[in-house]
């Protein structure tokens, strides 16, 4: 039966797509049936939110493709992101209070502060996986600890509030603002413009989006089309042969988790952005394990060499529209956790009655 | 002379490697017993034990399965679901009418018996479908969190019997000058006379149920099994152990852990919560691995993977009384973690003769 339906799988180039891309076609499939169900489920206004909450989780999954494809596991990203939203909201609730700076000076400084922090954790554990064989899991677990336990030091276990109104202005801002008649207006509204007139205007385009695509198309260019990401793919595929033919293994490896690092110090300085505040992350949130089920419903395999880019944000997206489609269903929101375990096993049989697809 | 000088520090070296946690967990008392004021007291001690009981049951769970090469994240979920699925079971068996200690005891029992199915699940997927138990294990996590706040979704897992109390927080020994001895029952003193308390329930029962399962990866051929599947699963299989039975086993075993864990949890606080448990995914790994185990597997025993969860709870304790926030324990966690494992990859051979 299963040699059967490989066979005309094989056989069949349409099939063989849709196989492969099941998650995406699964995707579509949830977002007609939700159509149905959910009263307002389908508007631009929805998709856009649910593209908009799901930047943080994109960036996290984008982060573990990455680390997945060489074989290794990244745990510590959801706590990297913590500690680099709390040093960021740190930094400019310092320089915020005293106020010698013009705004979007402070903001860069503490944007940029942060992402360089959160390199560390991951050159920390780049070297401890590739000069001492720690293994990844438990490198980055340790780091898990470590950056949660300073995150919270810095923060003193509260998040850090009292910061400048321009960040969620940007953070949730959108690019093109229009009502019938007064005409579009660009990134801002018109001025004088009551609060409760907003919702007049048809907000197109968040700001997110463009950070998102912009990150998005460079990570996927230096995945596909660089000796970088070849290397990446060799090194997952057979580590040995890679050694052999010339690749500095170790070198490479750090610079993935430091990647993959900086990836969620990037999604932690956003955070700042749309939250307008510092926050440190919870044990409850556990970004690292939603980030590694995106990756493998996006038809990666945790054995390393197999993983593309795209599908990993399908896979976000595919979470993220089941969430929000069962919440606009009416269906109780812990269920989430629920599918979501039923769609990573789904995944994996998938995977294992058709190894050679993906 | 010269080599043989060097030969016996290298041995030296090497035992001291091997019983590195054991010297750290002196030099951390000492360092605790100078700086905290009053850490010496067989108090104290009671309450690094009775903090620790989760930790100490969900090690040893994560002990065997680790032990085989494979990994259990859902542990910390499953054990709140188990939390809350044993309170909403007793108040409702209390509602009906049974006697209150008949109650919790039957609650208990029904939540153990469901506390296998979760691990029943993972094991099915891991052994039957060749799941990686990295991924079974994470969906088993997503769905005892969800089915956990369903349960609570019509009221908070509370209103326990006060028996349940008197379990919880009770001792197994007390002791008073003029009544002397008297087991479980608090005797009745006059205002002003110390009670010595000795032993909490809790403590007791975590000992009763580690040293079940020390017993049976020591001394009987599932243990062995155990190991000779993380040693070799090939050749376990080629010499007739069914393992697929085996490893389904493994992770019932390591849910029933997890879920006693719940109910002690619910003993001691009196309620159940989903994330009961949340945090204790890093420190019962850490614990297994401060125990010398490998993440390949084929390597570890209990009474180590305890002492390394000892290790934890007493430096949970201790920062405690030093009044130092709880962060610092969870960078401190991390840091033992990584050397722990640097120290496994400094003196090779040491975790390997640790089967024995």
């Amino acid at each position: 039966m299963k040699g059967n339906l490989n066979l005309i799988i094989e056989e069949s180039r349409t099939l063989k797509a849709i196989a492969r891309n099941w998650a995406f076609c699964f995707l579509i499939f949830f977002i007609v049936i939700f159509s149905f169900t959910g009263k307002g489920f389908l508007s631009i206004v929805n998709f856009q939110n649910i593209i908009h909450l799901s930047v943080i989780a994109i960036f996290m999954a984008a982060a573990e493709t990455f680390v997945i494809i060489t074989g290794g596991i990244d745990l510590s990203v959801g706590f990297v992101m913590g500690l680099s939203s709390v040093t960021a909201g740190k930094i400019i609730q310092i320089l915020f209070a005293a106020g010698n700076l013009s705004v979007g000076a402070i903001l860069l400084t503490g944007s940029v502060i942060a992402l360089v922090v959160s390199l560390i954790p991951g050159l920390i554990s780049g070297i401890m996986i590739a000069r001492f064989k720690v293994p990844p899991f438990i490198a980055t677990l340790g780091m898990w600890g470590i950056t949660n336990g300073i995150a919270l030091k810095i923060c003193k276990g509260f998040p850090v509030a009292s910061l400048p109104d321009e960040l969620t202005k940007i953070g949730n801002g959108y690019t093109i603002y229009y009502k019938e008649g007064s005409g579009i207006s660009w990134f801002s509204l018109p001025a004088g413009i009551a609060n409760d007139q907003i919702r007049e205007y048809l907000r197109l385009i968040p700001i997110s989006f463009i950070l998102l695509f912009i990150v998005i198309f460079i990570l996927r260019h230096i995945l596909n089309n660089t000796t970088f990401g070849q290397h990446t793919y060799a090194i997952g595929g057979n580590e040995d042969a890679a050694i052999r033919s010339g690749i500095n293994v170790q070198k490479h490896l750090i610079k993935i988790y430091m990647l993959s690092s900086f990836i969620a110090g990037m999604a932690g300085v956003f955070n700042v952005f749309q939250t307008g505040i510092g926050n440190f992350t919870t044990f409850g949130a556990m970004y690292e394990l939603f980030a590694v089920a995106a990756v493998v419903i996006g038809g990666a395999s945790l054995l390393g060499g197999k993983g593309r880019l795209l599908a990993s944000v399908v896979g976000v997206l595919l979470i993220a529209v089941l969430e929000n489609g069962l919440l606009i269903s009416g269906v109780e929101p812990f269920y989430r956790y629920i599918a979501v375990g039923l769609l990573l096993i789904l995944a994996i049989v998938i995977d294992q009655l058709f190894p050679d697809l993906f | 002379m010269q080599s043989l000088m060097t030969q016996k520090n290298k041995d030296l070296l090497l035992r001291i490697g091997k019983q590195w946690a054991v010297i750290f967990f002196v030099a951390e008392l000492i360092f605790f017993g100078l700086t905290a004021k009053g850490f010496f007291t067989v108090n104290t001690f009671q309450i690094v034990l009775f903090f620790g009981t989760a930790i100490m049951l969900m090690a040893v769970g994560e002990l065997f399965v680790i032990i085989t090469g494979g990994i259990d994240l859902s542990v910390g979920y499953v054990m709140g679901l188990s939390s809350i699925v044993s309170t909403k079971l007793i108040v409702a068996f209390a509602g009906s009418g049974l006697p209150e200690l008949g109650a919790i005891l039957l609650g208990i029992l029904i939540t153990l018996v469901l506390g296998l199915i979760p691990g029943m699940i993972n094991g099915l997927l891991i052994s039957r479908l060749n799941v990686p138990p990295f991924i079974a294990t994470f969906s088993m996590l997503g769905i005892s969190h969800g089915v956990s706040e369903l349960l609570i979704t019509e009221g908070a897992a509370k209103n326990l019997p006060h028996m349940a109390n008197v379990i919880g927080n009770g001792h197994f020994l007390y002791f008073a000058q003029e009544s002397g001895f008297s087991f479980f029952v608090r005797p009745e003193v006059a205002r002003g006379v110390k009670v010595f308390e000795l032993l909490p329930n809790v403590v007791v029962m975590t000992f009763i149920l580690v040293a079940i399962f020390a017993f049976v990866l020591k001394r009987t051929v599932f243990g062995v099994h155990t190991y000779a599947i993380g040693g070799n699963e090939d050749s376990a299989v080629r010499s007739g152990i069914n393992v697929k039975n085996h490893i389904m086993k493994i992770y019932m075993l390591s849910s029933f852990l997890a879920a006693s864990a719940g109910v002690i949890y619910m003993l001691k606080y009196v309620t159940g919560k989903a994330d009961a448990g949340a945090s204790l995914l890093l420190d019962s790994i850490a614990a297994v691995v401060i125990g010398g185990a490998s993440l390949s597997g084929g390597s570890g025993t209990v009474w180590k993977a305890i002492l390394g969860a000892v290790i934890i709870a007493v430096l949970e304790t201790g920062l405690r009384i030093l009044g130092i926030p709880t962060f610092d324990k969870y960078i401190m966690v991390g840091v033992i973690l990584i050397f722990a494992v640097l120290i496994d990859q400094v003196f090779p051979e040491t975790t390997y003769k640790d089967k024995e």
